[in-house]
């Protein structure tokens, strides 16, 4: 039997018991009568709605009570955790789902600006896969006015980034130049790489080795969507540079064993040079990147 | 009350009450309409949920207002292909404000049930930019039932397919089913009169704009416009798209809307089909142009339509603008819009070009039918007599220097070109022609083997250029009259054999300058394709269109 | 004296890959000098290195298998059939690690390598088995560019219906997932999908130079050397995905797969597992894996779904629901939606676009394999419940679990 543990990374979710999670689960009618009595313990309602069948429910009216369950602010927040699992869980399973999405949308929004930090942030993310306009404005004027925000910077620009054509590049722009913080900064990058007039951008980025690591590789992997023959032509720089971060190095070598061009690559007789002493002298990753390298390429 | 201009991009609460103020003012009724195109300048810059919430209140001020036959096209176009639920019932509850109720209509509410009911929503339609936190308001499937329960008798022809629906009403609610029971009882038992003959296509009526010949816009802004196409090779416009009729597409690979740009590229590949079944392949080209190109590039491009099952080869491609796509939006008021460099929101346009790259025929906001825009496209086969420039030429690099002139001068132009010495060698050669000829000329003993070089230089230099011009006409005059110029030399013949192989020469010469085009600069050779020759527009082969029947 | 030996009925090298339903082989003389008959025996054998799969061996299409076989081969050249099966829980990790020896009277006369290539859990993948696969999967989705797109699309909310909620849900996951492995085998042969048993933790699946780590975001990373970390899907770089759980000691919160084998032995009962687990797997993260229709942007949903399919077909074993006749088999009424009826081709490989199918079908027709023509370009779901040819020796289609045998 696997030891399982409390951990600080299943935030805001209440764990079912461990006999709870071996018990024959309930039937739905037995499952919903658990999930919606306020007599149960929350780890009871918790694992009636997780554990149970009614993710796979035919009752539309199963759902509702579910739903119900989800807006009453008076539930308890894992009981209401629980029943957003369940009720995600059923637009993937149950066959009376379909006809609830709407109203499920309509809660989801409500929740959205709920109390708890967690209900909220996970109800945006459902709303921001959805494209739902709601949350894009939501999420626009938090980022813009931040006594709005329902949700810090860094995940309200990584939600918006779902949506490419939402209207989140200049907020995104302004927070490159002016960052909160790194993450911030981050997932300001990321979204911007779906926007092809950006690719100038992550080519400087990717070249000032004053920037932190993790932004360059973010720009790496941006200007190979965009450009790949600039992000080509700046992983050869990189190799040759002795003085260049030794993960950029490693990205680089991946992205040319990966996707670099076979003929030009075969012939850089001086990139294969730094390549085959990368494979003895860098630090691990290094090596070992170098070594798939030459793989390919030194045969 | 505010007043906006064009120039000034409105919040979104002055462009709510603009639209309020116009919607109010009958006078003002035609700004309200040209609120719907997608290129407005007021959805510059704005996100696609803002585009709709801001679309979908232009549709609710004109169904306050009365929607009059320039909305309908826009109203249609929505419920065609349209997949946000406020925008659809915007323009469900628009339409049943026409003053007539028009059986044709009905197929598209119908089609907006069959696309909405599984993403709908509750809506709160009445105020500008509200969303629904409650389940208690309408929703786009219950304004589109509301719509066929307004057709009432005109919509008994899709009676079937309503309890087609009711018998899989996946996706409707308790509620929804409970109000497609009514609508088919409204429907049933309406006594208005029933649907007529349609007198027309209505998809055709509303998205159709056909333009004579003397009405088309010349086609001259486009032809500093440069692509690259799904090879990454570089394609002008004057190159790609004149001396026969081409049926373009638009479209961007990162499109939401399955309905849109898939669907569009699909429906090409069977335009593309029934070209070839009529042997028309190689005569009417088709393109499609991304709206994205700095995304969309040629392996994108390739991927997109090879997976939708597009025949891609010289006379049918994929292209992105590498330079000059302002241009292109500008002259074919493209119905799109951006945000960054991302397409908020575009409609369904199809065009058909003729041989001056002029638009003769433009499908757009409903779907197209592919024999439609086929039969639009073989027309302009048949209607211009004016040989075109570049009729049966392969496709070729981008030159430089060249240039179209006025097609009145251009014989002068061409005779020019056949008499003025293009380079020394032509002066040599003339001279060479004219002394073998017996006209007398300073002696020089080694004048005669010069000018022979010189006449086998010129046969050898028409041969190379006829690889690629396949001007195979103009090498044999020029051949013929190598070969009396040569045959004088060597005594074999006399002097009209001579004077035939000058005319032989110069008939060559003359038949190898093609078309209205005048190389100015250098006078840099055109680069053509190298490798043998083939049909430009031999198609690879691709896999089929797979039959869109069920 | 020379034999050939072919497998999958093929010379061809991509058709050397064998799981655990017998393949239909065959040999033949292409030397016959110093044959000592007119019809000569050979003895097949083979060898492996410790680690590498194992193979068996059987003359006809039925009876027991063993280490060896020796067939009767006629000078003319002329082919005698047999079949090789990989030995149950001896599976290759290395492409032709085995070789299989052909042998005249101790002489040797031929041989071919080749490979027992079954699914496997990931957690327990070597590294070079990790490394192929990752490298595949990267080079499928080359930054948003290749074939990868095509698997995008076609799990979004327009095909919604075509592929969940109804009975078709298992049949249309496993020809999806068995269309994306082929085309990963295309880049790589030696590649299988694996799964990410769901119900155990899965501490070497969620690790940097694997699925990758999430941060407090749910922004995943890659490590430096992980080729996913170009990972690009509608435009936007990387992977949003925020466990629920602890992926270094807990499994997702799903009932167990005992639990789910015991739903029911009616298809009917069986398949409300698109609820619990499947959908309590997917919805154990925030991120692009717990919505349907960004659900296929996260590599880890192939990995998710091959245990959903895994489950499937431990379940049909257990009931023998391999027959689309047995009505226990399947859930298969003419009420049900088109594209969910065992006679009805699925989207979007059957190229319908006419409501209510979807309006376009990308990617056009299932990928082929070099070792089975099953189960066709255009599947039907009755194609898809007799993967291992138990019914019907040419309805293998070519691929097997590590845990779930043919026997």
């Amino acid at each position: 039997m696997t030891k399982k543990r409390q951990s600080g990374k299943a935030r805001g979710s209440a764990r079912p018991t461990r006999r709870s999670r071996r018990a024959v689960p309930p039937s739905g009618r037995a499952a919903l009568s658990v999930a919606t009595s306020a007599r149960r313990s929350i780890g009871e309602r918790v694992a009636a709605l997780t554990q149970g069948p009614l993710a796979a429910t035919e009752q539309e009216s199963d759902l509702q009570k579910v739903i119900a369950i989800l807006r009453n602010g008076d539930e308890p927040i894992p009981v209401r955790l629980a029943a957003l699992q369940m009720l995600q869980a059923a637009s993937f399973g149950a066959p009376a789902f379909e006809p609830l999405r709407g109203v499920y949308m309509t809660a989801l929004r409500q929740v959205a600006q709920d109390p708890d930090a967690e209900l909220r942030q996970r109800a945006f993310g459902l709303l921001a896969r959805a494209r739902d306009g709601f949350a894009q404005r939501r999420l626009l004027e938090g980022l813009r006015d931040p006594q709005k925000a329902l949700v810090p910077p860094e995940k309200a620009l990584q939600l918006l980034a779902y949506d490419i054509h939402a209207e989140a590049y200049p907020i995104a722009r302004e927070i490159v130049s002016k960052p909160p913080s790194a993450v911030a900064k981050r997932e300001a990058l990321r979204l911007l790489a779906a926007d092809a007039a950006t690719a100038p951008v992550f080519e400087q980025i990717l070249r000032d080795k004053s920037e932190a690591p993790e932004l360059r590789q973010t720009a790496a992997g941006a200007l190979r969507a965009l450009q790949p023959d600039r992000l080509q032509a700046y992983a050869r720089e990189a190799l040759l540079d002795p003085l260049e971060n030794e993960e950029l190095q490693a990205t680089s070598l991946t992205a040319l064993t990966q996707f670099g061009d076979e003929a030009s690559v075969t012939g850089d007789t001086s990139l294969l040079t730094r390549a085959r002493r990368l494979s003895t002298e860098a630090s691990d990753a290094v090596k070992e990147s170098a070594l798939q390298f030459l793989d390919r390429y030194d045969r | 009350m505010p007043l906006v201009t064009e120039s000034i991009a409105p919040s979104e609460e002055d462009f709510a009450a603009l639209v309020e103020v116009l919607a109010a003012e009958p006078r003002r009724r035609g700004e309200l309409t040209d609120l719907l195109r997608e290129e407005h300048p007021f959805y510059n810059q704005r996100g696609a949920s803002t585009t709709a919430r801001m679309r979908g209140w232009v549709l609710v001020g004109l169904a306050r207002a009365g929607i009059t036959d320039a909305d309908v096209p826009f109203v249609l176009g929505e419920l065609d292909t349209g997949i946000e639920p406020r925008v659809v019932a915007a323009a469900a509850r628009a339409l049943r404000s026409y003053p007539r109720r028009d059986a044709a209509f009905a197929p598209f509410v119908l089609r907006a049930i069959e696309t909405i009911r599984a993403h709908d929503e509750p809506l709160c339609l009445d105020e500008y930019g509200a969303y629904a936190v409650a389940a208690d308001a309408t929703t786009a499937v219950g304004e589109l039932l509301e719509t066929l329960r307004w057709l009432g008798a005109a919509a008994r022809g899709v009676v079937p397919a309503i309890e087609a629906l009711r018998a899989r009403p996946e996706g409707l609610d308790r509620a929804r089913r409970r109000q497609l029971d009514s609508t088919l009882r409204a429907i049933r038992g309406d006594a208005g009169a029933g649907p007529t003959p349609a007198c027309c296509n209505l998809a055709e009526a509303v998205g159709l704009a056909v333009r004579p010949a003397d009405a088309r816009e010349d086609a001259a802004p486009l032809a500093g416009i440069r692509f690259e196409d799904h090879d990454g090779m570089p394609v002008t416009f004057t190159d790609g798209f004149l001396g026969h009729p081409t049926i373009v597409v638009f479209f961007y690979t990162r499109c939401d809307n399955p309905l849109k740009c898939s669907l569009t590229v699909t429906k090409l590949a069977r335009v593309q089909a029934l070209l070839e079944a009529r042997g028309l392949a190689d005569r009417i080209h088709t393109a499609a142009i991304t709206y994205d190109p700095g995304y969309d590039r040629p392996e994108r491009l390739r991927r997109y339509g090879a997976d939708r099952g597009l025949r891609l080869g010289a006379c049918h491609r994929l292209l992105r603008a590498t330079d000059g796509f302002e241009a292109l939006r500008r002259h074919l008021r493209l119905g799109v819009n951006f945000v960054a460099s991302l397409v908020n929101r575009h409609r369904i346009e199809a065009y058909a070009l003729d041989a001056r790259g002029r638009v003769a025929a433009v499908f757009e906001r409903v779907q197209w039918d592919e024999a439609a825009l086929v039969a639009r496209a073989e027309d302009l086969l048949h209607e211009s007599t004016d040989p075109p420039a570049t009729a049966g030429r392969p496709p070729s690099r981008v030159s430089r220097g060249t240039t179209t002139v006025p097609s009145a001068l251009a014989p002068v132009a061409s005779l020019a070109a056949v008499f003025f010495p293009k380079c020394p060698v032509c002066w040599a050669a003339y001279a060479s022609a004219l002394g073998i000829a017996g006209v007398q000329l300073p002696y020089s003993p080694w004048l005669k083997p010069v000018l022979v070089a010189l006449v086998l230089v010129n046969v050898v230099s028409m041969g190379l250029r006829t690889r690629r011009t396949r001007a195979v006409a103009a090498f044999a005059f020029g051949a013929a009259g190598a070969l009396a110029l040569l045959g004088s030399v060597s005594g074999l013949a006399g002097t009209p054999v001579a004077l035939g192989g000058v005319g032989l020469t110069l008939a060559g010469s003359l038949a190898s300058v093609r078309g209205w085009r005048v190389r100015r600069g250098a006078g840099r050779q055109v680069a053509g394709r190298r490798g043998r020759a083939r049909n430009p527009c031999n198609l690879l082969n691709q896999p089929r269109p797979q039959s869109s029947a069920s | 004296m020379t034999v050939e030996v072919q497998i999958n009925n093929s010379s061809n090298p991509r058709a050397r890959f064998v799981s655990w339903a017998p393949s239909p082989c065959r040999i033949r003389m292409t030397n016959s000098s110093g044959a000592p008959a007119p019809v000569v025996s050979v003895r097949l054998t083979s060898t492996a290195a410790p680690n590498a799969g194992a193979v068996v061996f059987r003359a006809g299409p039925a009876g027991l298998f063993s280490s060896s076989v020796t067939l009767p081969v006629p000078v003319t050249g002329a082919s005698v059939p047999f079949f090789v099966a990989g030995r149950f829980a001896r599976s290759s990790t290395n492409n032709g690690d085995i070789r299989i020896d052909a042998s005249v009277g101790g002489t040797p006369v031929g041989s071919v390598r080749l490979m027992v290539r079954v699914r496997k859990n990931a957690n327990v993948l070597t590294a070079a088995e990790r490394n192929r696969f990752i490298a595949a999967l990267a080079r499928l989705n080359n930054q948003g560019a290749g074939r990868f797109v095509d698997f995008r699309t076609m799990h979004t909310f327009a095909s919604d219906a075509e592929a969940h909620r109804r009975p078709g849900f298992l049949p249309w996951h496993r020809a999806y997932l068995l269309d994306l492995e082929r085309e990963l085998q295309l880049i790589d042969p030696s590649v299988a999908l694996p799964y990410w048993r769901f119900d155990q933790p899965a501490p070497n699946l969620f690790r940097p130079d694997f699925l990758g780590t999430s941060d407090a975001l749910g922004t995943v990373q890659f490590a430096a050397t992980n080729p996913l970390q170009f990972w690009v899907t509608d435009g936007v770089q990387g992977v949003n995905r925020r466990p629920f759980f602890d992926t270094a000691l807990q499994s997702a919160n799903v009932i167990t797969e005992a639990q789910t084998l015991a739903l029911g032995a009616q298809y009917p009962s069986f398949r409300v597992m698109e609820g619990n687990p499947h959908g309590s797997a997917h919805t154990s993260f925030g991120g692009s894996i717990s919505s349907i229709d960004t659900a296929a942007r996260d590599p880890l949903f192939f990995l998710l779904h091959c245990n959903v399919d895994r489950l499937w077909a431990k379940w049909q074993r257990q009931n023998s629901r391999f027959n689309p006749a047995d009505a226990a088999a399947y859930d298969s009424a003419t009420a049900n939606r088109v594209g969910h009826r065992l006679p009805d081709t699925m989207w979007p490989w059957n190229g319908v676009t006419t409501a209510p199918r979807p309006s376009t079908a990308p990617g056009g027709a299932l990928a082929t394999s070099s070792t089975t023509a099953a189960p066709g370009p255009q599947p039907r779901v009755q194609d898809t419940l007799d993967y291992q040819g138990r019914i019907s020796p040419t309805a293998r289609m070519g691929f097997d679990y590590d845990d779930v045998p043919f026997l």
